[in-house]
């Protein structure tokens, strides 16, 4: 075994970091690499890079950590990141009132809405992801609100360049446009009441953040799941029924019950528009998803050319029908008149 | 708030209007359990474009019917005028408990 050496070179490792008084001022206190003074010093001859101060700029803004308005590391801040990209990726959105359901019920009020939605399927479509993807979920009511107004009322295009120190030290353009930066904050800020339009998604929605929300997420506009959805969560009873006791008994639960009977439906938003019940229920309705509509579509368009082509050939037809119609009375005229005369001979 | 002495709870509300807070935030006071003790909940939430009142009609164990104007109460005047009745019936309970 080799005898330990004493290797001040390494240590001054530990030194560097932690500038003792003994070393000469430096630069930066993050000085990782030892000077080559230190390394003169030691026992044993290192290969070392040239003396330079080796350091990060005083005003170095790691890519990592942008800076923000708010102390990014708590968790409203990132709650906030969460409702906002929420609110940017998903199409449809029920919102809930829940009036204290306890654990159990919301247990059993998801695995309801789980069973139902396994359920469907819809040919031409990802409905397994699509089921597996719908959640069920508590909404912090204020943070909401903001990441609504920071969703509607900033773009983040629009931010101006910030000149920041790069790692070597150069200054560069960088753009902080993050739902956290001081923009956000600011665009956010702005947005007061009397500043919002009143045709804006947050200006109607904004009376229904008051008091405890949960939200219904779909990953995609699929009326099918919608429906499945509500037959479960606010069953009304001509067009969306309730299952029956024998298809889903669990749906009779008493702790699947009363956690249904607190909640409420109260809004929906569906591709960034604010729908309310009925209009829930008439997305819900919609049958056979978008190809059902364009369906629709297609054959009123279809039909319409149909009618038209019909009327144009009307005039044509009834004047056929008029000349064909007098050239038989002619002939019958004709024919009588000769057969009159044979038997008048 | 004392629910106690509640037996009904009747509401009518647009959620899209702001004067509903108060009717919306009522039913979030109720106990987890209020159904399964006997108290009768109906809220019934009305089209967004409807420019009806909201309501709130309360009834207590004694009989005695509430009917909250949401509009010019807000949830702490419903709160103390629903605590105050339901304080007098809890300390008659208490007397003919002692």
């Amino acid at each position: 075994m080799p005898p330990r050496l004493r290797c001040t070179a390494v240590r001054g490792l530990g030194s560097a970091i932690k500038p003792s008084k003994s070393r000469t001022a430096t630069h930066s206190a993050a000085l990782l690499i030892p000077s080559a003074q230190a390394a003169v010093s030691a026992t044993r001859q290192y290969a070392t890079a040239p003396a330079m101060p080796f350091g990060l700029p005083d005003d170095y803004v790691p890519p990592t950590r942008p800076p923000t308005a708010r102390p990014a590391d708590t968790r409203k801040s990132q709650l906030l990141r969460t409702y906002t990209s929420l609110l940017r990726s998903t199409p449809l959105i029920l919102l809930f009132q829940h009036n204290n359901l306890t654990a159990v019920e919301w247990a059993a009020v998801r695995r309801e809405l789980r069973v139902a939605l396994r359920e469907v399927n819809v040919p031409g479509m990802d409905s397994e992801g699509i089921s597996s993807r719908t959640h069920i979920q508590i909404l912090r009511t204020r943070i909401l609100d903001v990441a609504l107004r920071t969703v509607e009322f900033y773009d983040p295009s629009k931010v101006a360049p910030t000149t920041a120190s790069s790692i070597s030290g150069e200054k560069v353009k960088v753009v902080y446009n993050h739902d956290l930066s001081k923009a956000a904050w600011q665009a956010v800020k702005d947005s007061t009441k009397d500043s919002v339009p009143e045709n804006s998604t947050y200006a109607q929605l904004s009376p229904l953040l008051v008091g405890p929300l949960a939200a219904l997420t779909l990953p995609a506009v699929s009326p099918q799941h919608l429906a499945a959805a509500l037959k479960i969560l606010s069953p009304s009873p001509p067009a969306f029924p309730a299952p029956t006791r024998k298809k889903a008994p669990g749906y009779y639960d008493m702790h699947a019950q009363s956690g249904l009977q607190k909640l409420m439906l109260i809004a929906g938003r569906i591709e960034d528009k604010a729908f309310d019940l009925q209009g829930v229920q008439w997305v819900g309705g919609i049958e056979n998803g978008r190809d059902g509509l364009r369906a629709q579509l297609v054959h009123m368009l279809q039909s319409a050319g149909m009618g038209l082509a019909a009327t144009l050939e009307g005039a044509g037809k009834s004047l056929w029908l008029t000349m064909e119609s007098r050239r038989s009375v002619l002939e019958e005229e004709q024919n009588g008149g000769k057969e009159n005369e044979k038997k008048d001979e | 708030m004392i629910t106690r002495f509640i037996t009904q709870v009747t509401t009518k509300f647009n959620p899209f209007s702001p004067q509903s807070k108060p009717a919306r935030l009522f039913l979030s006071f109720l106990p987890p359990n209020a159904r399964s003790s006997g108290m009768n909940i109906t809220a019934q939430l009305l089209p967004r474009h409807s420019t009806e009142k909201p309501t709130l009609y309360v009834k207590f164990k004694d009989g005695k019917e509430m009917n909250l104007d949401c509009e010019k109460l807000g949830i702490k005047s419903i709160v103390e005028e629903v605590d105050r009745h339901s304080r007098i019936l809890q300390k008659a309970a208490d007397l003919a408990n002692a």
